[in-house]
């Protein structure tokens, strides 16, 4: 029994000195000011009542929250749509679309981000182009207040929907077909097949991508990082990037590691009301938990 | 569903095949502009194939940046890390699902409840601790405290529980040790998820971005990725986007390659594993 624990052991090693260790590092440097040489400050709770003040993080969060809402929605649900046809096509090719298909997220999404901006460019992208074509006016979709955050949503939901597609696969693939056949005798049509046996039969495995693709999003930071920078203004600019710059742009080190607290927060309240939710309908946990 | 499919087959082909367009094309699209010259127009649809192809872009990259250099480092810190972690997700993942131990059930529902707290968070403690260690600059930096993830033993467990406890036994009456019965009896049975689990490993750790980017702190030793962000400002601030094509088509394209090798062990076999639960 004890190479049990040995076996398990380099996990918690680890997560102990490069997980837990700044974990609680990072709660005490939220309560101080410091610029990284100067002695630390304690300052009580005054970052977190700065960061309410702070219109750069409001927007910063809020950008975030709506990069989350969108993207799992489009997402989930063309991951779903995705995954049905792939289940329900028979006439072979099979291997070949998942393949294809998976391909974006292969794709490291420094070098598609960049690819992105310039299909989204105001000047020579090709988005504009042929918008013009069409006889419409170009967008600056990277350069504008109001536009800015649809290019770093489309690539998101580019790059990520394959991965769930293939996920959701897997779950459709295990649904007793029987409960299809029963169906069709009751007399359900496709509509109907997919409200109360398709969608039903995934539940545990749409929860399951439903928390870890919230978790993802909330943490996005390469997108906008790379195709805004952010801006302009604060109008794409996600929480972990305010963190990162926070930390190691200006140096507030104590404020940077506040930020990372409210973020901690915010996905632990979702977290604990996605689960909360489902326990409520009687499902089971299996998918998440095992 | 699947009457559906029978009755309508050429609807999803067509609905298959215009999403695999989607997904192909801005990666075309890439490679075209890479080999245009820079004084070629980029926008139109009709650009799309390049009127007098030419590598000038290519070598333009290559004096911007330490290319063979980042490459290197990239695949080193992602050979590196895969094996790690595919060698301790696995060896956990099998001791969560084949021994009955005194508090496994506690340890691993913590092991999964870490996945809920963003590792970023604790992104100023870790630069402090790094910069303690001399690992700054260093391949051990990105290799080391991702050496064994949540996610893995997770995905891993699921897949091992399923081996047969006869054969273990067996294994022990023949004289075998407990890390022998892993190497030898249970190892060589999950080739397929290891695979998958190498597969996307390596693609993330190739792709990942934040952390070298905080932790590698010159030109020789940015990854590829890394590098690969500076370009649109390497050459004064408007570098032409067929030379920053360039780029991003060397940081992509190996990563495709090893892929459609490696395709046959795609994530499908892990994700089953997930579902399963």
């Amino acid at each position: 029994m004890r190479h049990a624990y040995v076996f398990i052991a380099p996990f918690y090693v680890l997560f102990l000195l490069f997980g837990a260790f700044p974990l609680v590092w990072s709660l005490i440097l939220s309560f101080q000011d410091w610029d990284g040489l100067r002695p630390m400050k304690a300052v009580g709770l005054r970052n977190f009542a700065l960061l309410l003040r702070d219109q750069r993080f409001l927007d910063a969060a809020a950008n975030t929250v709506l990069y989350w809402a969108v993207d799992i929605v489009f997402i989930l649900t063309l991951a779903l749509f995705m995954a049905i046809l792939l289940q329900g096509n028979r006439l072979g090719g099979k291997r070949f679309y998942r393949v294809v298909l998976f391909l974006p997220n292969v794709t490291a999404t420094v070098a598609v981000g960049l690819v992105f901006s310039m299909l989204f460019d105001f000047n020579s992208g090709l988005i504009n182009s042929v918008l013009q074509s069409l006889g419409l006016h170009g967008l600056p979709w990277l350069n504008s207040t109001g536009l800015s955050k649809i290019p770093v949503m489309v690539l998101n939901v580019w790059r990520v929907t394959p991965w769930y597609m293939l996920i959701l696969l897997s779950g459709l693939q295990a649904i007793n077909p029987e409960l299809y056949q029963a169906a069709v005798v009751d007399g359900a049509g496709p509509v109907q097949k997919l409200v109360h046996v398709t969608i039903p039969s995934l539940a545990t495995v749409l929860f399951f991508c439903f928390l870890t693709e919230t978790i993802d999003s909330f943490r996005i930071f390469t997108e906008p990082y790379i195709m805004t920078g952010g801006g302009p203004g604060a109008s794409s600019l996600s929480i972990v990037q305010y963190l990162y710059e926070s930390g190691f742009t200006v140096f507030k080190l104590g404020y940077a590691s506040a930020i990372g607290y409210v973020l901690t927060l915010m996905l632990l309240v979702i977290s604990a009301a996605q689960v909360f939710s489902l326990r409520r309908r009687g499902s089971v946990v299996g998918g998440g938990t095992g | 569903m699947r009457g559906a499919g029978r009755r309508n087959p050429p609807l999803f082909h067509v609905l298959l095949l215009l999403w695999c367009l989607l997904s192909v094309f801005p990666l075309l699209w890439m490679v075209g502009t890479s080999l245009k010259p820079t004084s070629e127009g980029i926008g139109g649809l009709r650009s799309m194939i390049p009127g007098s192809p030419t590598a000038d872009n290519y070598a333009r990259v290559a004096a911007l940046l330490p290319l063979l250099r980042n490459t290197l480092n990239s695949f080193i810190v992602a050979s590196a890390g895969t094996a790690a972690t595919v060698f301790l997700c696995s060896l956990a993942g099998f001791a969560f699902g084949k021994y009955d131990f005194p508090g496994r059930d506690v340890l691993f529902l913590f092991l999964l409840a870490t996945m809920l707290v963003p590792p970023e968070v604790g992104i100023v403690p870790t630069f402090l601790i790094m910069k303690r260690l001399h690992w700054i600059n260093t391949y051990w930096a990105l290799i080391v405290p991702r050496a064994a993830t949540a996610i893995g033993i997770f995905y891993m467990r699921q897949y091992i529980t399923g081996f047969p406890t006869e054969i273990m036994e067996q294994g022990r009456l023949d004289g075998c040790r407990e890390f022998r019965v892993y190497w030898q009896l249970v190892l060589p049975s999950v080739t397929p998820a290891l695979a998958a689990w190498a597969t996307i490993s390596f693609i993330a750790r190739w792709n990942d971005f934040m952390w070298p980017l905080l932790l590698m702190r010159s030109r020789e030793m940015y990854t590829l990725m890394v590098s690969i962000a500076v370009l649109p400002v390497a050459e004064g601030l408007s570098t032409p986007w067929p030379v920053i094509m360039a780029g991003t088509t060397i940081a992509v394209l190996p990563l495709i390659c090893v892929y459609f090798v490696l395709q046959r062990f795609q994530v499908s076999g892990l994700t089953l594993g997930a579902v399963k639960g």
